[in-house]
């Protein structure tokens, strides 16, 4: 006899109702897991995808103003400007309207320099580099729609009224935190624009979307964006700099009212199971009231009965977590790994339900905490229970 | 032994206050197995309470082997009684979920003997009350006499100088209840156990070195030093 | 002969705790479901409920949407006269050619969001004919005056009726607000066209929104629009072009039922548990109906009963917190915002539905019904004589 198989056979003395417990428990983790991805996808965007020398130049007025390509000559010449690369919304999409995804014309040349924390296969950026058409491509953004590298794919344009076909040269690996865009040369939505519309991206006269900066240390990159801001102050296009981080936050802050719901839906559902688990777990006390007095009859102090109460819904909670983590951990990352995780056109970067191993302690945590809260009360009443009011019950 | 003086129990059952105790003094001496006796409400049951330290006296005070139980707190009165006190129940009162020596074992979680030590001196208890062929059984497969015999084996397992029992053989069979009467009086004279029981059996009177009657919370019978 | 449903009720009542815990599972079940169906059914409303019957919406072939489209001049011009066109009263044709931008506006928290500009002629509100001005005035052109929609004036700094909102190249004056009845245009700022052209250099549209003249056969006209080789254009009825985009809200559905259901389903455990408990604590109670002369099927309806009396109890109160809350985010958040497909923020308002409503009594008669079954089965299935016993 040991405290620890007490409470082991106390769990087992209702099988069916511990088992529907620690389901019901398991069961609201996965949905707290699920739910808990979403900002996690959001944390996890601005950790990785942001780097701490990367600026972004773009038009004061918003996305939609389009920047002269002859800036950029002007800011590759700037100090501590380490790289410059450009984008442009492509806006193609693949098969049908629902098929959108980001897709971007870049300066094949400087997206090493640019991105060198991406991983991007050395091999894969030369073929960047010499194929006109090539393409890189996102990780998830491969397994969503089956592609191989190696395959010609067309994207059909709607910013730009031009389907173009690209040669897939190579991945950008999912742990560069964009791994659902696509990257190809600019010069080649150029060609296919100027000789039908008689405008060429690149070149004097030509337009880009927005301008990537690198700065050479991240101690340079206030500066580098006060100075940009000032050069093209009262020019034909006033720019707003900002740091990858503050550009990306602009993004996931429209999410954040639908976040607060989600989040707010999770709570609900972990106040759900902490009603029902509590439920349990005082049915539990209350028909065991005479045993307890026994307990305390013998000598035991409340603080072991207690500890043994508690230890039952906190177990039950541990397990139950355990499970539901574990479950949402295989579900979610197979619905992942088959690119089905649906809901992303409203969740867009967000819905992706990448479970990272904090979301799943979290998770576990959480249902400590509900078997916690949840054994805390019965337990109390428990251990301080009166033995003579008890006994003379018994007697 | 036991040192009862002018203690009074006095309490609330619904809008009524019930006097279980009036100024009742008595004492048992060590090694001496008492009977308590007297119809129902005469406050035995509130006595035996007091002597086992499972609740405390309005007035008066109560010594048992030398300590006054009003100095100790709720705590300090649960482990006194783990060290000192063994207590038997009218419905045995034994865990369901745990077999026979497991039960009998349950006291002994409560000091700092391993693991091993614990499960032995728990199997000499239970072979001590007839039943080491029935260890792994779980209560609700033993009869009611030997369910009370686990519980006495429980009882006496952490050796305590007090045994407590309360109308021990009520739920029992005559045959039984002799069974359990003689083990009774075996533990009180072999271990030197001072036996304290409340009950309504007649038959117990032929086991016990004295009765002490108790009427209307007033001891009228026995318990004069 | 069945037990009194006074029966049930004290039974209920005397375990208040358990009887609150588990009507308090059950009604948070319901209130989420409630709460997730009216978010959706709100989206889903914004959109399907969009555009008018009648309307077309004419695009560059290929694009997807009005932000990624553009037109010529001239191409307006050519659908204006084309024959099939509705009519104003001065038979002005009930075309409106539009510019749709996207620049940034100031949240009244500071924060910067992409927001729907459109750049019309006084016909848009011939065309679109849900848009009502509900206060000031319309635009005049060439003054940088704006309508703004009520979803815009909750949110958006400056958005006031009368005060300089500022986007774009320059500040505007709001100078009427209007309200389409919950749909995608209340999420938008309405310019003159000439304002907005001069605002992003572009001198074209983004597209043309055409009423179809009564009586007139709406394919022909899309067919002579999409006949004109010069502009390679597209046409399609304007519902279902935002009924497009609100088929991606069923997937956001998918999710919603998906999390209700395994919600659901760990409620009903927790209701098992306790009617279990119930049965459990009864059960001498059980032995004595039985003996008194009650048949097996009056004990299990009996406990289904109870079961089912938990569930209402929990549906109402999860009505009642769907309701509050659902108030409290429309009122006081003045709903919730969206980043839509085309990249501008829409806000939407909490919509309770009649399938959320459904789905969430279905709920909760689920719960009822399948947590009371198993414990009223084995209530009405205990011996009589074991039942007695327990006492």
């Amino acid at each position: 006899m040991t405290y620890p198989r007490l409470v082991a056979r106390n769990l087992l003395r209702h099988p069916l109702r511990t088992v529907l417990t620690t389901t019901s428990i398991a069961l609201s983790i996965f949905l707290v897991c699920a739910v808990l991805t979403l900002p996690g996808a959001l944390d996890a965007i601005l950790a990785h995808w942001s780097s701490d020398v990367r600026i972004t130049v773009h038009h004061k007025a918003g996305l939609t103003y389009w920047l002269p390509y002859a800036f950029l000559a002007k800011l590759r010449n700037l100090p501590h400007v380490a790289a410059v690369n450009h984008y442009s919304w492509f806006g193609g999409i693949y098969d049908e309207p629902k098929n959108m995804f980001p897709n971007f014309a870049v300066d094949p040349e400087t997206v090493a320099q640019m991105w060198p924390d991406y991983g991007i296969d050395p091999g894969a950026l030369e073929r960047f580099r010499k194929v006109r058409n090539a393409a890189l491509v996102g990780e998830q953004t491969m397994s969503k729609f089956g592609w191989r590298i190696g395959q010609e794919i067309t994207l059909k344009g709607t910013v730009f009224p031009v389907d173009l076909t690209f040669q897939i040269v190579g991945v950008i690996p999912a742990a560069s935190g964009n791994p659902v865009v696509l990257w190809f040369n600019y010069r080649y939505l150029s060609e296919a624009m100027e000789p039908r519309f008689g405008t060429a991206l690149a070149g004097p006269t030509g337009v880009v979307g927005m301008i990537w900066l690198r700065a050479d240390s991240p101690a340079h990159v206030g500066e580098i964006m006060r100075t940009v801001d000032e050069l093209f102050r009262n020019s034909e296009a006033e720019v707003a700099a900002e740091t990858e981080k503050s550009f990306i936050q602009s993004f996931t802050s429209t999410f954040e009212g639908l976040i607060h719901v989600i989040l707010a839906v999770g709570f609900l559902v972990v106040l759900a199971v902490v009603l029902i688990a509590a439920n349990t777990s005082a049915m539990g006390v209350r028909e065991r009231l005479p045993e307890i007095a026994v307990l305390k009859s013998l000598g035991f102090r409340r603080r072991p009965i207690l500890a043994v109460l508690l230890a039952e819904s906190t177990l039950q909670g541990l397990v139950g977590g355990l499970l539901g983590a574990g479950a949402a951990w295989i579900i979610l990352g197979a619905l992942n790994r088959a690119g089905k995780t649906a809901g992303g056109a409203f969740l867009g970067p967000l819905g992706s339900f990448h479970m990272s191993p904090t979301v799943a302690a979290e998770g576990v945590a959480v249902a400590l905490a509900v078997g916690l809260v949840a054994g805390a009360v019965p337990a109390w009443n428990g251990a301080r229970l009166n033995v003579v009011e008890a006994l003379r019950r018994l007697f | 032994m036991i040192e009862v003086r002018d203690v009074s129990r006095v309490y609330q059952r619904g809008v009524d206050l019930v006097h279980a105790l009036e100024h009742v003094t008595l004492h048992i001496p060590a090694g001496r197995f008492v009977a308590l006796m007297g119809p129902s409400g005469s406050g035995k049951s509130t006595l035996l309470n007091l002597l086992a330290g499972l609740d405390r006296p309005d007035t008066g005070e109560v010594v048992v082997a030398g300590q006054p139980l009003s100095r100790l707190d709720e705590d300090g009165l649960a482990a006194w009684r783990a060290r000192h006190v063994g207590l038997v129940f009218q419905f045995y009162n034994l865990l369901p979920v745990l077999s026979a020596v497991e039960n009998v074992e349950l006291p002994l979680l409560l000091t700092t003997l391993a693991r091993a030590e614990r499960r032995r001196r728990a199997e000499i208890a239970l072979a001590a009350v007839g039943l080491a062929d029935r260890a792994r059984h779980r209560p609700q497969q033993l009869s009611g006499g030997e369910q009370q015999r686990v519980a006495i084996a429980r009882a006496i397992v952490t050796d305590p100088d007090l045994l407590v029992a309360d109308e021990p053989t009520g739920d029992l069979d005559a045959r039984s209840a002799v069974e359990v009467l003689t083990l009774l009086r075996e533990l009180n004279r072999a271990f030197d156990k001072t036996v304290v029981m409340v009950t309504h059996d007649p038959r117990a009177e032929r086991f016990v070195d004295e009765v002490m009657r108790l009427d209307k919370g007033v001891l009228v019978d026995g318990g004069r030093p | 002969m069945p037990l009194p449903l006074r029966y049930n009720l004290r039974n209920v009542a005397v375990r208040r705790w358990t009887s609150a815990f588990t009507a308090g599972g059950i009604a948070l079940v319901v209130a989420v479901t409630m709460l997730l169906a009216a978010l959706v059914g709100g989206l889903k409303h914004m959109l399907i409920a969009t555009g008018e019957p009648d309307n077309l919406i004419v695009l560059r072939k290929g694009s997807t949407n009005d932000g990624s489209s553009f037109l010529p001049r001239d191409a307006a011009q050519v659908v204006r006269q084309l024959v099939g066109v509705a009519r104003g009263l001065g038979g002005e044709p009930l075309a409106s050619a539009e510019i749709v931008n996207q620049p940034f506006l100031r949240t009244r928290e500071g924060r910067r969001e992409n927001v729907l500009v459109r750049g019309v002629d006084p016909v848009a509100l011939l065309v679109h004919r849900s848009v009502r001005l509900v206060a000031g005035r319309m635009f005049r052109p060439n003054l940088g005056e704006v309508v703004v929609g009520t979803g815009i004036a909750a949110r958006y700094a400056g958005a006031r009726l009368g005060s300089r909102i500022e986007f774009g190249r320059r500040a505007w004056t709001v100078v009427g607000i209007f309200d389409s009845g919950g749909t995608a245009f209340d999420s938008e700022i309405w310019a003159d066209v000439a304002d907005v052209q001069d605002d992003t250099r572009r001198p074209g549209y983004s597209g043309i929104r055409v009423t179809v003249a009564p009586g007139a056969d709406r394919d022909a006209l899309v067919r002579r629009i999409e006949a004109d080789g010069r502009f390679t254009l597209e046409a399609k009825p304007e519902r279902a072009y935002y009924r497009e985009q609100a088929d991606s809200a069923n997937a956001l559905y998918v999710l919603v039922l998906t999390l209700a259901a395994v919600m659901a389903t760990g409620a009903t455990f927790g209701a098992v548990n306790t009617m279990y408990a119930a049965v459990a604590g009864r059960t001498p109670e059980i032995g004595t109906l039985r003996a008194i002369g009650f048949g097996r099927t009056a004990i299990l309806l009996a406990f289904l009963t109870e079961s089912l009396l938990l569930a209402a109890g929990g549906l109402l109160a999860g009505l009642f917190l769907a309701a509050v809350a659902m108030l409290a985010i429309n009122t006081l958040l003045s709903g919730i915002a969206f980043s839509m497909m085309t990249f501008s923020v829409a806000t939407v308002l909490l919509r309770p539905t009649a399938g959320g409503a459904l789905l969430a009594v279905g709920f909760a008669l689920a719960i009822g019904l399948f947590g009371g079954l198993a414990p009223a089965w084995r209530a009405a299935h205990l011996r009589v004589v074991d039942a007695l016993h327990r006492a």
